[in-house]
């Protein structure tokens, strides 16, 4: 809402800055979101008087002209051609900047030297008109400042208001508000109608079908208007607010609504069947041509103003063509009337039209209002347009709607506020804002009589709120609330998720956030068949695009994406997580399940080759490393892997992993067809894992071991294998031959090729063996070492190496 | 030559290759010269038997006494010698302190979870806990618990995401947790909700169709809108520095009356004005206001007994206003140099 407060001073006086008044108006709830000076513009632009007009010596198509501009006469060269000598005309001195920017300095113009710049209307802003220099009326006073003397110092404030305001879409609002901060007078304006002797009714009559939707319907009848312009002034407050001037009554119909927030619309009275307005639903197949000469398809959701020969006017949204007023209007039917807001909103935004009354009505306008407004509009008819104004209103209100009453209890304004506000000054703050107040027996209460401009004032708390922001919220004492029994802290799966996080990022990995909306195909990229049931997912019925039209069921796409966009951009050596929802539809419930996913992906090395060794590049056994890193953080300690078949994934590279022997992820290298499709340039390693199991699953709380005191033996057994025999085997026979003394195996060897017969592989553990009770000899140990070095001949076949 | 000159001539001598002893290995031969088993030393010390018993106490003497001073002059020479030995091997191990350090791979939290984590943080203290709630939501949490009208405009299909199932979204903001926390509580609520909101914003460098809120409730027996001032207050200090001060402008939200938009000092310009709060002085940094009667007897509280405020805010707004990041997009391209930043 735009308010101009040249024309806002016409409602109520203050005596505050612009700067004062911004400030209130925002801490008391209408947001100023910006402040504009129009008469800036025109600084150092100043009214001057041709006073001899000579060719160019060098130019066709230009002149030399002697401008006086009082303090001094100026030789200025110009191309119009509108003008004579004696004119009156814009002049923009040296350093005047144009609206556009442009700067005017000391210029030479085909060697003629020009000091300055006679102005267009478009140049200046102040009109269409690009045809000529702007010709000022002959009466003003040469070397005035054109912003002053056009009246066009003014101030705009652009207003945000907010959707229970509908009030303050009007200048009289406004000016109740401002009075309100500023303690000035709120005065609307007199109504002063000379009425002529011929009866409106006579000329017109109402008829409402369809009451539900339009409450009141008040027409006036102006005969003997003749249209046209309308005064300088009329126009230049509807320009400063942001409205075209199109002639003087449709611009009284707008100006009285910027006014009052009641739209109008002027039909032409001639134009009208039998003189008569019947107000109903549209019939299906019904159509009317707008303003805005669009031919509008109509059903029986939507209200119309019709004659008896069909529709003239969209109620509320817009007029139609066949009744519009032109420059052969003479009679005026003048429409103020009420309609119910839901009916309009659903109007407005099934035909995509948004017109300034649509948005008025669909925030509920005062229905007690209307006759106000009309009277407002026929004063000003017959002022600016020379209208008679026929004798008697035609309202149509069959149930009239009357002000609400509230009551207040004055401790409960302090109890939801915390302030010590007495009630005094509550009354004070209600009565200012235009309500009837009348204190209860007691003084405990309140009785407000709240007026329809205010349909937002519902309950008790409603008003609470406005004595909350009229006695000022930040008057407000702050307080902390004062409860016993609260306790702040994370829940035990919030620390578990607050871990997971610490792991991988010790590990070496950026945490990123992706989108929770994918591409429709993202599966196939990720090599999963249309019946995997990854594949299945939520689907947006808006999307913003196709790119973003599903939601993940995965957070595997989102990141190979992350490396796909950083490889894009030289970047080689990536590692980063994500944790995150996805979304799986679950059969017979309203909402999808979300499980909570932590998954990350590597690729590259772990850092930039250095000057003390190379990086090795990162594969299977790092994502692995990261995993294990995390169980061993969280404290996870009865898990087991399993080689397992995922599309996503290498064949031979792919780890499925078991927490308390249910599956908890996968992890592994990317199958090499979806580094293809990607393009990557190396080989990407990725996991994904459900948190809950890792919640489920994690003990929090370590256990105490003492630390040994008796010193351990360290024994080497190197060993050839059959290549097919796991790692994971070969432990499992070194663990389980001796249970007691054994407390270490650790692989540190694993070797394939020259000296070692092919389809067999040498392995080297050491192995760590200590006693808790006493120092173990050599003897001891190796007596052990013994034994399992003769199940390990046995059991799996394996050669041992002597070192 | 008597005994006893020999002796000292073997003294002199002695002292002069120990003294001229340049490397440990020179001296180890001149101590094996003189006291070594075929030593010049050892051999007079040898013949101390064939002297007559008067020679002997004397000769006796003074051989024990070379002996124990060429021992001490070894002794002396060789720390000199061992010194002068450690104090080359250092200079030879002398590295270039300039070259670069060998670093660990390290990783950090998003910027957006840092935030997040700071703000839990906060009201962590004040006595809070973390709820979360679902994001996929139905317009019932999303809209109509919190007093949304059926005609709001927040609801059309051009601002919300919806999926294909009639009357389930993608909730638009963390309120709805509100909702469902209360329903499953009873008083005394005190609870923040961080997580992901969504709206169907076409991106640029100020918007973006998903984002972070965190959300905040207190609802207990006369909770007031001066615990609301207090509580954001301290919020407001501890997250942007004990200097800010904020205000509150009313505002409208459907679920919350009175309700306020709140804004911090400026802090960039200490509220002096400048181009990040575009010279007002003065940055808005959440929603906020006391629950709305409707919302408390929704989920089955009575608003008589008890009240409550809540508060939301743009998590990515607060990053960019602390960090002065002028793209929203670069929280979710997730480049490793934008990453690295934080």
């Amino acid at each position: 809402m735009r308010v101009s407060l040249n024309w806002l001073k016409d409602y109520v006086d203050f005596n505050i800055s612009v700067e004062e008044l911004v400030e209130k108006l925002n801490l008391s709830g209408t947001a100023v979101e910006s402040v504009q000076y129009p008469g800036k513009d025109l600084e150092n632009i100043v009214v001057g008087q041709i006073k001899k007009i000579e060719p160019h010596p060098n130019a066709d198509k230009l002149v030399v002209c002697q401008v006086n501009v009082d303090t001094e006469e100026l030789t200025i060269v110009c191309g119009a051609k509108n003008m004579k000598e004696g004119d009156k005309v814009p002049v923009a001195l040296i350093g005047a900047i144009l609206p556009n920017g442009m700067e005017i300095k000391k210029t030479k113009l085909r060697g003629v030297e020009s000091r300055g710049m006679m102005c267009s209307a478009i140049e200046l802003n102040l009109g269409e008109d690009a045809s000529g220099l702007m010709i000022l009326e002959s009466e003003l006073t040469v070397g005035d400042k054109l912003g002053r003397v056009l009246n066009l110092e003014d101030v705009v404030l652009e207003l945000e208001i907010t959707p229970n305001r509908p009030d303050c879409l009007g200048m009289i609002g406004i000016a109740r508000e401002v009075a309100i901060v500023t303690g000035g007078k709120l005065k609307k304006p007199a109504i002063e109608i000379k009425e002529v002797a011929e009866l409106a009714k006579d000329f017109a009559s109402v008829e409402i079908m369809d009451a539900d939707l339009c409450p009141r319907y008040v027409a006036r009848i102006i005969k003997d208007v003749k249209i046209g312009p309308s005064p300088q002034w009329f126009q230049q407050r509807l320009k400063a607010v942001g409205l075209r001037p199109i002639n003087n009554v449709v611009d009284i119909t707008n100006y009285v609504m910027w006014e009052t927030s009641q739209p109008l619309h002027a039909f032409d009275y001639e134009k009208l069947k039998d003189g008569k307005i019947i107000v109903r639903r549209a019939g299906n197949g019904e159509t009317i041509l707008t303003l805005d000469d669009v031919e509008r398809q109509l059903d029986d959701s939507i209200l119309v103003i019709t004659d008896p020969s069909g529709p003239v006017a969209l109620a509320g949204v817009m007029g139609g063509t066949t009744s519009e007023v032109s420059e052969n209007t003479t009679t005026i039917l003048l429409e103020s009337a009420h309609f119910k807001p839901a009916n309009i909103m659903r109007t407005s935004r099934g035909l995509g039209l948004i017109s300034e009354s649509s948005l008025r009505f669909e925030r509920g306008i005062d229905p007690n209002g209307t006759v106000f407004a009309a009277d407002r509009a026929a004063q000003l008819m017959a002022e600016l347009a020379g209208g008679k104004v026929l004798k008697g209103i035609i309202d149509v209100y069959p149930k009239k709607i009357m002000p609400r009453t509230l009551k207040l209890r004055a401790n409960r304004v302090n109890e939801i506020l915390g302030t010590d506000l007495p009630v005094g000054e509550m009354d004070k703050i209600l009565e200012s804002l235009g309500f009837d107040v009348s204190k209860a027996e007691n003084d405990t209460q309140l009785d407000i009589l709240v007026p329809t401009f205010r349909p937002d004032l519902e309950r008790e708390i409603d008003l609470i709120e406005e004595i909350a922001r009229v006695y000022g919220y930040n008057r407000i004492q702050s307080t902390l609330p004062e409860s016993s029994g609260k306790q702040g802290g994370l829940s035990l799966s919030q620390q578990v998720e607050k871990r997971i996080k610490s792991s991988f990022i010790a590990s070496g990995f950026w945490e990123t956030i992706n989108y929770s909306f994918v591409a429709p195909n993202f599966y196939e990229k990720i090599r999963l068949d249309k019946k995997h049931p990854l594949a299945t997912c939520i689907s947006l019925k808006n999307p913003l695009s196709e790119e973003q039209s599903v939601l993940r069921t995965t957070l595997i796409p989102g990141l190979l994406d992350v490396v796909k966009r950083n490889v894009n951009r030289d970047i080689y050596n990536i590692s980063v997580f994500e944790m995150g929802k996805v979304f799986r539809p679950a059969l017979k419930k309203e909402l999808p399940d979300e499980p909570l996913m932590v998954a990350g992906a590597a690729t590259g090395s772990w850092g930039e080759d250095q000057w003390f060794g190379k990086r090795q590049s990162i594969d299977f056994f790092d994502a692995k490393g990261v995993i294990e890193n995390l169980l061993a953080t969280l404290g996870i300690e009865d898990w087991f892997l399993q080689r397992a078949l995922y599309p996503t994934f290498h064949p031979g590279k792919c780890a499925e992993l078991f927490i308390n022997n249910k599956v908890a992820g996968v992890f592994g290298e990317i199958h090499p067809e979806v580094n293809t499709v990607y393009g990557f340039p190396s080989k990407v390693v990725v996991f994904e894992l459900f948190v809950s199991e890792l919640v489920s699953c994690a003990e929090l709380l370590a256990h105490f071991e003492g630390i040994p005191r008796y010193p351990g033996i360290s024994l080497d057994i190197s060993l050839i294998v059959d290549e097919k025999i796991s790692n994971e085997q070969i432990a499992k026979v070194i663990r389980t031959t001796e249970g007691k003394l054994l407390k270490e195996v650790r692989l540190f060897d694993l070797y394939t090729g020259k000296n070692i017969p092919t389809g067999k592989k040498s392995l080297a553990y050491s192995l760590t063996y200590r006693a808790s009770d006493r120092t173990l000899t050599d003897e001891e140990a190796m007596k052990v070492q013994k034994q399992i070095i003769a199940v390990l001949e046995k059991n799996l076949g394996a050669e041992i190496r002597v070192s | 030559m008597s005994i006893l000159d020999k002796l000292e001539k073997i003294n002199k001598e002695g002292q002069k290759e120990i003294f001229d002893a340049s490397s440990l290995e020179e001296l180890e031969s001149a101590r094996v010269s003189f006291l070594g088993k075929k030593g010049k030393l050892t051999a007079v010390l040898k013949s101390l038997g064939d002297l007559s018993p008067n020679e002997r106490p004397a000769v006796g003497k003074k051989a024990n006494e070379v002996r124990q001073f060429i021992e001490s002059v070894i002794s002396k020479r060789r720390k000199e010698l061992e010194s002068e030995a450690l104090g080359r091997k250092l200079e030879e191990e002398v590295v270039d302190i300039t070259l670069p350090g060998k670093r660990s791979p390290v990783g950090k939290r998003h910027l957006i979870t840092q935030i997040i984590n700071e703000i839990t943080d906060i009201f962590i203290g004040l006595g809070y806990r973390v709820a979360k709630g679902p994001e996929v939501e139905t317009e019932y949490y999303n809209f109509d618990a919190l007093n949304t009208p059926a005609d709001h405009p927040a609801r059309s299909l051009m601002d919300t995401l919806y999926t294909q199932k009639d009357g389930v979204l993608l909730r638009t903001h963390t309120s709805p947790v509100q909702v469902r926390v209360m329903e499953k509580t009873l008083p005394p609520v005190y609870i923040i909700a961080p997580g992901r909101a969504y709206r169907r914003d076409v991106p640029d460098p100020t918007h973006s169709p998903m984002f972070h809120q965190v959300e905040g409730l207190a609802v207990d027996k006369n909770i007031t809108f001066g615990d609301l001032k207090g509580t954001l207050e301290v919020f407001a200090k501890q997250m942007f520095g004990a200097d800010r001060k904020v205000r509150l402008r009313p505002h409208f939200f459907p679920f919350t009356e009175p309700s306020a938009e709140v804004d911090v000092s400026c802090i960039m310009c200490d509220g002096k004005g400048c181009r990040v709060c575009s010279g007002v002085g003065w940055l808005e940094i959440l929603g906020a206001g006391m629950v709305d009667p409707n919302v408390l007897s929704g989920v089955g509280y009575d608003p008589e007994e008890v009240s409550g405020f809540a508060f939301g805010m743009g998590v990515e707004r607060i990053a960019m206003l602390k960090y002065r990041v002028n793209d929203i997009r670069l929280f979710y391209e997730n480049d490793l140099r934008f990453l690295e930043q934080f």
